[in-house]
């Protein structure tokens, strides 16, 4: 399983795309450094609803995390080199808790420094608010991960698919339809959030600590088991 | 231990298949790839040839369990191969796809196969692997930089370094120069003879007539043919066998030879050779000399023009 | 009796050789099919198709709304209600646009790059450059048609909603031309930075997932820091927000501001500006794209 994770992480760390990354991570940064050097801006309810849940839930973390993760199966599949792996005496569980892992380890760290950093300036250094946050965040990364990576696996548009779930799905209907948040991650993501400070934080309409911690654990979870029924029952290129 | 450092194979297992393929078939859609095909692999080393669209790929990958099969099953050493990882320790699949991963070294992509297939002592194991395929020289660079020979004899390097006992080969020879293909073929008689069980598919057809005790032939997703060549074309009895004989008086000889019974039709080909169509060429060969003798006429040469297996090949391909 | 036997063994193609035109039809109708999955099985029919419905749908829908509108409450209370418009459309439909424009956008060129066939095509009487308008055209004419399908069918729509269609056609006949060119506009520039982004890798994953984030990102991030800083520095900050840039020439063109861009500074600046803004950044990444393609050779 070690040489999968590290042949993972080689595949998807080229320095390009790790800048590029970095580049989406640093934005909410500047944003929160912005606002706060301004007093007469947004409030925290408006800042938590644009910076932190619609620019970093709701785009920065889906959109980093999409392109990493789906890559983590879908580069081998579409070089062909997938054969060196499920041609292994491995079993299949192993193979894909590995590429997983790659994903979150390449696409975490990011995420969750942006996050932290986005926090800590925005709420002047109050760590319960930063850990909040950060937990959130870090938890979404684990929840998409899952998600792309087993799409990678399942589909040869799994990049198209990803980025119409991740703007339609979540950042359109969701915003209308009740009913379609119980199905986002970026819901649940934020939910965790809220649910870590809630005396920081405004209560919204949101779903409990409780929920959000069993849904993440559910939506990783299936979405790792769905990559390994996936892994066991295709036909590998 | 054997001369080139691998171990032997257990005994007794040239008894039983290695591999069985009962009443195989694959489809995709309203397209049959493989048609309820049945044969069994043996230790030695298996030819598997077909036109291109045959169905040998897609054979191969069934064989392996890369693919499932619609119908029909595949067991290798009495067990399922198909999600069945364990198995791989016994198994080393070459496919035909080149891309290798370029940032990787030579030796690093070597060690990680070693690695993903339980290689205790990695270090020797690989030097190994990589002195079979000589490319100690090369080891330490990026594959990227490889040419497409380099490429494949990594790739090689890889399957064989955790010493499997049965190797599946879709075409190997890809990009490999004269020397490299003649270095193979002597690494192929080897593995053989220490029992192992070789299955090689390629289009090169001298080759695998030399290297091959058996011959599956797909022809249209079906077994066309299997076994030795030359008992193939035996078999292949609708078809006379065409003999070519030089001698002083080709006229002359032909008149005697066309009597023959075994014979079916004679003819003087443009360099003045006289081409004999025979169902039983042992006859030919017992009255052929006599009847020259009889005529007077020097026998200089008598060769078969299709006892070949690129013979048998285009007979069965055309049918 | 007499007998001829014909040689049917290779014969030499003696017909007309068509030269580098040929070439680059085949290339720009090949382009046309790739973007949209035409002979090349039922998934790759599934984004481009869902988008192009999708953009349909809209247009769809926002006929309808105004057509309701107007047998509810009557014409003089409907022109009275903010409607959705044609220019509300291409404000609303350009989100869609872009991440249409971010999948298909690298199916046109990153293929050919990463299996190598580019050098097929280039050792045809065709050059790199030959290449790369081909395809550029290609993708052109499919967003053109993504943007203009919609509007025909919102005219169409508006028109026969409306209790006197004939009267709504003299009225509104301008709105034609007026969609024609801000369709124009939008493909142009999404058209153009795809391509660009495609050029620079040969993962179509990274290059749309670059492009949406590029597309998505911008907006708030320039939106917000103009909002912080304002005045003329503000207001050249949210120039960059890279999805209002092209809804900016439709506002213009239409002679109406739309939501989207209702709270960007950047939509007070000169008209001249807008549409030199919008130009740059079709003609500069278009310069910059054919300069990676022009000097390939087999």
């Amino acid at each position: 399983m070690l040489s999968i994770y590290r042949l993972t992480l080689r595949q998807l760390s080229s320095p390009g795309r790790v800048g590029i990354m970095f580049v989406l991570a640093i934005m909410p940064v500047v944003i929160a450094a912005m606002v706060l050097a301004d007093n007469d801006t947004m409030s925290l309810t408006e800042f938590e609803q644009f910076v932190l849940s619609t620019m970093l839930a709701g785009s920065i973390v889906p959109l980093v995390v999409l392109a990493i993760a789906t890559s983590a199966f879908g580069n081998e599949i579409e070089d062909r080199t997938l054969a060196n792996l499920t041609l292994a005496p491995i079993p299949r569980w192993r193979i894909a808790a590995a590429k997983l892992l790659a994903s979150i380890t390449i696409a975490g760290p990011l995420v969750v420094l942006s996050a932290v950093a986005t926090a800590h300036v925005a709420f002047l250094g109050e760590w319960n608010a930063t850990i909040a946050v950060a937990a959130g965040a870090a938890a979404a990364v684990v929840m998409y991960a899952s998600l792309f990576v087993w799409l990678g696996l399942a589909s040869a548009q799994a990049v198209g698919v990803g980025l119409l779930y991740i703007v339609l799905w979540e950042g359109f209907f969701a915003q209308f339809v009740a009913g379609v948040r119980l199905l986002s991650i970026r819901y649940y993501a934020v939910a965790l959030m809220h649910g870590l400070d809630e005396r920081r934080f405004e209560v919204y309409d949101h779903a409990s600590l409780a929920a959000a911690i069993v849904m993440t654990s559910l939506v990783t979870g299936g979405f790792l088991l769905l990559a390994i029924r996936r892994l066991r029952r295709m036909d590998v290129p | 231990m054997t001369g080139n450092g691998l171990p032997g194979v257990r005994p007794n297992a040239r008894e039983t298949p290695v591999i069985r393929v009962d009443g195989v078939s694959r489809w995709f859609g309203s397209v049959v790839a493989v048609s309820d095909v049945t044969f069994d692999v043996m230790p030695g080393i298996t030819g598997l040839l077909g036109p291109n669209g045959a169905g040998k790929t897609t054979l191969l990958r069934m064989m392996t369990g890369l693919a499932k099969t619609s119908r029909g099953t595949v067991t290798v050493f009495g067990e399922a191969v198909r999600d069945n990882p364990p198995l791989y320790r016994r198994i080393g699949v070459m496919s035909e796809h080149e891309t290798v991963y370029g940032f990787m070294k030579g030796r690093e992509f070597v060690t990680m196969m070693g690695r993903l297939r339980g290689v205790r002592d990695i270090e020797t194991a690989v030097d190994r692997a990589i002195e079979i395929v000589d490319l100690a020289d090369a080891q330490h660079r990026q594959m990227s930089t490889y040419s497409r020979g380099m490429r494949q004899r990594m790739r090689l390097a890889g399957t064989l370094v955790h010493d499997p006992e049965l190797l599946i080969l879709d075409e190997p020879l890809n990009g490999a120069d004269p020397r490299q293909r003649v270095h193979f073929k002597h690494l192929l008689e080897t593995l053989a003879a220490e029992g192992r069980t070789i299955v090689l598919s390629s289009h090169i057809l001298e080759e695998v007539e030399q290297l091959a005790d058996t011959v599956l032939l797909v022809v249209n997703g079906k077994l066309a043919a299997s076994g030795g060549f030359r008992a193939i074309r035996a078999a292949l009895n609708q078809r006379p066998y065409h003999v070519r004989v030089l001698c002083d008086s080709p006229r002359k000889l032909a008149a005697g030879v066309v009597k023959l019974d075994s014979v079916d039709a004679v003819h003087i080909d443009p360099d003045g050779a006289m081409v004999v169509l025979s169902r039983n060429v042992l006859d030919l060969q017992i009255e052929l000399p006599r009847l020259a003798k009889a005529e007077n006429v020097s026998l200089r040469r008598m060769e078969p023009l299709d006892d070949s297996l690129e013979s048998v090949f285009g007979y069965l391909v055309e049918t | 009796m007499t007998g001829t036997v014909f040689d049917i063994g290779y014969q030499r193609y003696t017909g007309a050789r068509e030269g580098r035109s040929r070439g680059r039809k085949a290339v720009f109708k090949d382009g046309i099919r790739i973007a949209l999955g035409l002979g090349r099985g039922g998934r790759a029919k599934i984004l481009p198709w869902f988008s192009i419905a999708a953009l349909s749908g809209l247009g769809l829908i926002f006929a309808l709304m105004a057509g309701a509108a107007k047998a509810l409450a009557g014409t003089a209370q409907a022109a009275k209600m903010d409607l959705p418009s044609h220019s509300d459309y291409n404000g609303v439909a350009a989100v869609m646009m872009f991440v249409f424009a971010a999948l298909v956008g690298p199916e046109l060129l990153c293929r050919d790059r990463r299996d190598g066939v580019i050098h097929l095509y280039l050792v045809r009487p065709l050059t790199g450059t030959d290449y790369v308008a081909s395809r550029w055209a290609a993708f052109l004419a499919v967003m053109t048609a993504a943007a203009w399908v919609p509007q025909i069918i919102l005219f169409l729509g508006l028109s026969m909603g409306d209790p006197r269609p004939a009267d709504y056609l003299a009225a509104h006949w301008l709105d034609v031309p007026r969609f024609l060119a801000a369709g124009l506009a939008m493909s142009a520039y999404t058209t153009t930075l795809a391509l660009l982004v495609a050029s620079f890798t040969t993962r179509r994953a990274y290059a749309s997932v670059f492009l949406v984030g590029l597309f998505v990102i911008t907006t708030p991030f320039t939106v917000g820091l103009s909002q912080e800083i304002e005045g003329p520095v503000g207001t050249w900050i949210s120039m960059f927000s890279l999805t209002s840039i092209p809804v900016h020439v439709n506002d213009l063109i239409f002679g109406e501001i739309s939501e989207m861009t209702d709270k960007i500074p950047a939509r007070l600046l000169p008209a001249w500006v807008l549409v030199g803004w919008w130009l740059a950044w079709v003609v500069v990444p278009g310069m910059v794209l054919w300069y990676r393609y022009r000097k390939l050779t087999p």
